[in-house]
């Protein structure tokens, strides 16, 4: 039972996965707020530029398709699109570097 | 003549190289880093490819290191006593401060 010999489930199986199937509400109030820390960005860049009667084509797109972190599903917040699982759904906190990218849109009907 | 003041939050390792030359062209090298950039489509584009790294804000006035540096510098807590005559000789020398 104790020593360096024991049974555990890394030793017995090797590789043993320790990210928990879903996201603990701690993670998703902060998940939330660099949503709406990225929307913040978004609106100030566009309000700087909009002063001085310019825009760019990047920003004009995202403010036509992606939905702010209000408009979002919880679905769509905390979930992403994949194929390889049972109901197409997977936490969101399995996608690499989850934190530090902008995934907000997944395919229609799924 | 309004600025952006960008403040690197998050750290780029680990994404593409893309967003540390970014980052890099944008002269933000460690984080906490405060750049100002004029506000201009060019630089828009530049923040809008690393936007979930920073913190952008519209300010009137662009600071200097030292600026920036003064303002985070807490109050001495201590006042130095001067003679009436030193204060006065002070003021000769520089009327506004």
């Amino acid at each position: 039972m104790f020593g360096p010999f024991r049974l555990t489930q890394p030793l017995s199986g090797g590789l043993l996965w320790k990210i928990p199937w879903r996201l603990s509400r701690h993670q998703k109030a902060r998940h939330r707020f660099r949503l709406r820390a990225v929307d913040n960005v978004i609106s100030t860049l566009d309000t700087a530029l909009a002063k001085q009667g310019l825009s760019t084509k990047q920003l004009e797109r995202w403010k036509k398709e992606m939905p702010t972190e209000q408009e979002m599903l919880p679905k769509d917040k905390y979930t992403v699109f994949d194929r390889k699982v049972k109901r197409y759904r997977k936490g969101i906190h399995k996608l690499p570097k989850w934190t530090r990218v902008s995934q907000r849109l997944n395919p229609p009907g799924f | 003549m309004p600025y952006f003041r960008i403040t690197l939050l998050r750290s780029a390792i680990g994404l593409p190289a893309k967003s540390t030359g970014v980052l890099k062209a944008l002269g933000l090298r460690k984080r906490m880093t405060t750049v100002y950039h004029p506000v201009s489509q060019d630089v828009a584009g530049q923040i809008m490819r690393v936007k979930e790294l920073v913190d952008v804000t519209e300010v009137e006035t662009a600071l200097t290191k030292e600026e920036m540096k003064a303002l985070r510098r807490p109050d001495p807590g201590f006042y130095i006593e001067r003679r009436a005559s030193e204060i006065r000789d002070l003021a000769e020398e520089a009327p506004r401060w």
